[in-house]
């Protein structure tokens, strides 16, 4: 598929796809991968991925991986702009709720490696 | 297509020399159950274990429920694609040990969930402490992908249910229950004063740990397309989705599907059930356009007058919901909506990840938020130490005397987006 733009703060993600398309590394929380998303949508790039890709809650996973297009629109997409409020504040009620936990370094693993096949999944269908 | 349904009830279940079924009781030669079910190399052991109502009895972590049934009459066989070939099925008689179940039960991740209490407070939340259960213990090689994983262990439920089934062959059925879909035509015109009913079944298929198949194809590769609400009794829908316990459809579930269910039963009384169309949950926005486009053309195509749409999953299917929700709204078809809420601890917080003013009839099955305490048990089966990572529970979760608080996401089918359970909606 063409090159798009990957938001992730997964490091298996940047590995696998680094070389393929445009990988913005987030060194931080879920949500801030989701703040991250909403900047480059405001920026016109189009949402191609569901932000709350998963089962696995905003506040189970700390893990997530976005992908937008590269190209950038002459408009806001209206669309994306509410998929990426929803998701955010969906997380947001979900994180205030009940924090993440940590957790032990092979559920990490896991949690990555969910993360990585959903979003390769979606891109190489 | 006709399917007769012949139930036969089983109140017991337990070990024996033979595999049978004799006075309602279920007896399994357990050598002959594991030899079944063996032989998949990326399984280093599997064991058997039988739990029962009531029981001081916790299953955790829970994979798979699946319901033991033998095809005695018609094309095909159970668990098409998987254990039987692709033939149609849904017609002719089937068989069915009604009151057993098999579960798996496997550490495919670190994070767990799927908890069955055979008792206690925990039991009043899954349907499955009503049942029987022969629980499959798979142990896999080691480094072994969680694709494969999830894979073998999905296979001996499958081939542990068929096995069983087929204990059922040649016994006389307590209650026979007749499911009948014409051909569109005919169906329409055999009820022609009824408002035409079609259900939208949303399976989920986003991915690892997340998929769902259609005799056997994986169903994120599917357009939406017609299935006999009978097909679905035979097996013709498998579960392969292992996360989100309390609101997943695993295959018992499928296999006795209730809206399905309650849909015959109102079928020529005031309704004229035309069947249902399967679409999918996808990650890929486009992909989510395609098939809600698709689904939309479809119900409008054979003539329904009204709709009712489930979603299995979080977040991210609820905007698949909305956009079936409004597309077919558009088309002047109504709409009623069925799903669960994640709504905070209180139930007040917004409960779904998208909205539309057309969904205006919602059915909830319960907030997954709320928060219970699962009493020690005596007997654990399957992975006790995962009670510790519970991915609804809180940091020391467990606590010393056995006990797990945590929120009834964990436990398998508490708030089942199809209805499959026990908890309802009061306005005061």
């Amino acid at each position: 598929m063409e090159k798009v733009i990957i938001v992730t703060n997964n490091d298996m993600a940047l590995e696998k796809f680094k070389d393929k398309h445009q990988v913005e590394f987030v060194d931080g929380k879920l949500l801030d991968v989701l703040y991250k998303v909403r900047d480059y949508i405001h920026k016109h790039h189009k949402l191609l991925t569901h932000p709350l890709m998963g089962s696995i809650k905003p506040n189970q996973t700390p893990y997530k991986s976005v992908a937008l297009s590269l190209k950038k629109s002459d408009e806001l997409d209206v669309d994306s702009l509410m998929y990426i409020e929803k998701s955010i504040e969906t997380a947001e009620n979900l994180i205030k709720n009940k924090p993440p936990r940590e957790w032990p370094e092979n559920v990490l693993y896991d949690f990555k490696v969910i993360d990585f096949d959903l979003i390769y999944n979606a891109l190489n269908r | 297509m006709r399917l007769e349904l012949g139930k036969i009830y089983i109140k017991d279940v337990q070990f024996g020399p033979e595999t049978k079924v004799e006075n309602g009781i279920l007896f399994i030669n357990k050598e002959e159950l594991l030899k079944e079910v063996g032989g998949d190399e990326r399984l280093k052991s599997i064991d058997v274990d039988i739990v029962h109502p009531g029981e001081e009895a916790r299953i955790i972590p829970v994979k798979d429920v699946i319901e033991p049934r033998v095809k005695v009459e018609g094309p095909g066989g159970i668990f098409p694609g998987f254990i039987s070939k692709v033939d149609t099925v849904g017609s002719g008689k089937t068989h069915v040990l009604k009151g057993a179940a098999v579960v798996t039960t496997g550490k495919i991740v670190g994070f767990q969930e799927g908890i069955i209490d055979m008792s206690g407070e925990g039991a009043k939340y899954t349907p499955f402490s009503k049942t029987h259960n022969v629980v499959m213990i798979c142990e896999p090689v080691d480094n072994l992908p969680q694709h494969e994983h999830e894979e073998a262990v999905r296979m001996v439920g499958l081939k542990a249910a068929t096995y069983l089934g087929k204990a059922g062959r040649n016994v006389t059925p307590d209650e026979v229950k007749v499911y009948e879909t014409l051909p569109l035509l005919q169906q329409v015109a055999q009820y022609p004063n009824l408002p035409k009913v079609i259900y939208v079944y949303m399976l989920q298929s986003q991915g690892l740990l997340h998929d769902t198949y259609v005799y056997g194809v994986d169903a994120k590769k599917i357009i939406p397309t017609f299935i006999y609400p009978t097909e679905v009794f035979d097996g013709a829908i498998i579960s392969g989705n292992c996360v989100s316990a309390c609101d997943k459809n695993p295959t018992y579930v499928h296999m006795n599907h209730p809206i399905i269910e309650d849909l015959y039963e109102r079928h020529g009384k005031d309704i004229n059930f035309l069947g249902c169309v399967i679409t999918n949950e996808n990650v890929y926005l486009a992909d989510k356009e395609r098939s809600s486009n698709y689904t939309a053309k479809l119900v409008e195509f054979l003539g329904a007058d009204a709709v009712i749409i489930s979603e299995e999953g979080f977040g991210n299917p609820d905007a698949d919901l909305v956009m079936n929700c409004y597309k077919i709204e558009e088309k002047g078809i109504k709409t009623v909506l069925v799903t669960d809420e994640y709504a905070g601890r209180d139930g007040s917080s917004q409960s779904l990840a998208d909205s539309t003013p057309k969904g205006d009839a919602v059915v909830t099955a319960g907030n997954a938020n709320e928060v219970i305490v699962l009493p020690p048990m005596k007997k654990v089966i399957g992975h006790p130490e995962a009670a510790d990572v519970i991915a609804g529970g809180f940091a020391g979760s467990l606590r010393p005397d056995g006990s797990i608080e945590a929120e009834i996401q964990v436990i398998t089918g508490a708030t089942s987006e199809v209805g499959f359970g026990y908890l309802s909606a009061k306005t005061f």
